[in-house]
């Protein structure tokens, strides 16, 4: 009788048994080691170890039993993989929202980018149709537009930003008020358009009653004397 | 092969066992194909009526489950004509049907019997290292048995128990996985003949279930005890004498005795305050006027 016995040595100086998962992994290496002395003992007494492949016999654990372990296995597999797949898909989504207003915002400023350099060409500033191709990157500092010997300078680096910041269109909101210099500019005053004096413009000659229209009280007195 | 080796064991077990023995019982049953079963045996006959038992059986090893109070599991290993024998309180009880227990073996195939090294520097473990091998190892050439090794027993001792696992070997490089089931033994006493005779070794650190209860219970009382004295003794001193001081003269130096006012007795009862339901709205409406006096300036 071959009584297959073996001892492992194991140092087992350590273990604390309350420690679960170090005990039962003492447990183990004490088996591995047992395994691993027994094998190729047996082997040189001819004991058979490898179960061959068609050798089906009837097994300690019936097949239903087996079966009741793998789906539960199965499922614990499924609900991990399905938590981090949710994990995932949270980070990613993340990520996309942050990528997608990265690019609307590059979008926006190419846009304006476009947009200004239209209003330059429209405005006369720079006559050249550089914007039409897609790479854009001069510096804005050409203002008046006659950039030949121009000093790299230009205008201060304040109002260049400045200028990139808020357009060429210049400042649109205060743009219809009056201000001191605008009211007392009086270059566009014609003395002899607002007076309909001096001569007709193609020698027409004679009062063009429409020119000058006649003020308020005069227009009132009108009206009530035609009634 | 010839079969020579007839060893047989009877595992059967007393009444009173709940599932998890029970699944035990069966679950032992199926590894050893070199087992035999019993019917449950009555509580109120003796323990060597079970040698006659084995002896009808014709076995020569015991395993006997004794369920005590419906809760605590003894199981008792023998060599039944003559003995030894070792009597054991069982704990930890997981059975095969287990769901984490993922292995599984071939029914009847003989197992590795491995034991920690301390199993034979002391007498009384070589004693119970000699009487597992002989019930837990399937003979060679046992009709029921299958060729093949597969799985193993490991017997270790850890904080004075002896644990049992059985694991399936899956490679050669010896990857192994838990097939149970597991329990865990704590030696009573060894005794020189089979459920009987002089005790051979008493185990120092074995606690009886009883005591473990008791001492629980006693414990929790201890606590309560402590509480309630002290709460006694913080009452005696709360209650507990004063210290008298002495009269001191230079006291009366600061005392000034207060002014006489007159005694006025009120004959008319004061008139009632208006009850205000709202403050607020009675400050409001103050507010209002004052701001409309103030316009008024």
């Amino acid at each position: 009788v071959v009584d297959p016995v073996s001892q492992s040595a194991s140092n087992k100086d350590a273990v604390d048994p309350e420690n679960d998962f170090q005990r039962e992994m003492s447990f183990y290496r004490q088996a591995q080691a047992a395994v691993l002395e027994a094998l190729p003992r047996l082997r040189k007494l001819q004991v058979p170890t490898r179960r061959p492949d068609d050798y089906f016999a009837e097994m300690a654990k019936s097949d239903q039993q087996m079966q009741k372990i793998r789906q539960k296995l199965k499922s614990k597999q499924e609900a991990m993989e399905r938590s981090e797949k949710a994990k995932q898909l949270r980070a990613m989504r993340k990520y996309g929202k942050k990528v997608q207003t990265e690019i609307l915002q590059r979008r926006q400023k190419e846009k304006k980018n476009m947009l200004n350099a239209v209003k330059k060409y429209q405005k006369g500033l720079s006559d050249k149709l550089d914007f039409l191709d897609e790479e854009q990157a001069s510096s804005q500092g050409n203002k008046k537009g006659n950039a030949s010997q121009r000093i790299k300078k230009g205008p201060n680096a304040k109002r260049r930003y400045k200028n990139q910041k808020f357009g060429f269109g210049g400042k649109k909101k205060g743009s219809k008020w009056n201000t001191k210099e605008s009211f007392n500019d009086v270059s566009s005053f014609r003395s002899k358009v607002a007076h309909n004096k001096g001569p007709g413009k193609a020698g027409k000659g004679g009062k063009k009653a429409l020119n000058k229209r006649p003020g308020k009280r005069a227009r009132q007195k009108m009206k009530s004397r035609a009634r | 092969g010839k079969w020579k080796n007839k060893e047989r064991v009877l595992i059967f077990s007393s009444r009173g066992i709940n599932f998890r023995t029970r699944h035990l019982m069966q679950d032992l049953r199926t590894l050893m194909p070199h087992s035999k079963a019993d019917t449950k045996m009555d509580r109120k006959d003796q323990l060597f009526v079970i040698n006659e038992v084995c002896e009808m059986k014709n076995c020569n090893k015991c395993i006997f489950f004794e369920a005590k109070k419906k809760q605590d599991l003894y199981m008792w290993l023998s060599n039944t004509p003559q003995g030894p024998s070792a009597k054991f309180l069982v704990q930890n009880i997981h059975t095969l049907a287990e769901l984490k227990m993922t292995g599984n073996c071939l029914r009847g195939s003989r197992p590795l019997l491995s034991f920690d090294p301390i199993f034979d520097k002391e007498p009384h473990y070589a004693l119970l290292k000699e009487l597992f091998i002989q019930i837990f190892s399937t003979p060679q050439y046992h009709p029921k048995s299958q060729p093949f090794v597969d799985h193993v027993f490991t017997f270790t001792v850890t904080d004075e128990r002896i644990w049992f696992r059985n694991y399936q070997i899956i490679e050669e490089d010896a990857s192994l996985v838990e097939i149970g089931p597991r329990f865990v033994l704590n030696l009573i006493k060894i005794f020189q003949g089979s459920f009987g005779g002089p005790t051979l070794y008493e185990n120092p650190h074995y606690q009886s279930p009883n005591m473990h209860r008791r001492l629980i219970r006693l414990s929790v009382a201890a606590k309560f005890r402590e509480k309630q004295q002290v709460k006694e003794v913080q009452k005696i001193k709360k209650k507990g004498s004063k210290v008298l001081i002495k009269e001191d003269p230079t006291e009366v130096v600061f005392e000034t005795p207060a002014e006489e006012r007159p005694v006025e007795i009120q004959l008319v009862k004061p008139e009632s305050k208006p009850i205000v339901k709202d403050k607020k709205k009675l400050r409001k409406i103050q507010r209002k006027k004052q701001k409309k006096l103030f316009r008024t300036e």
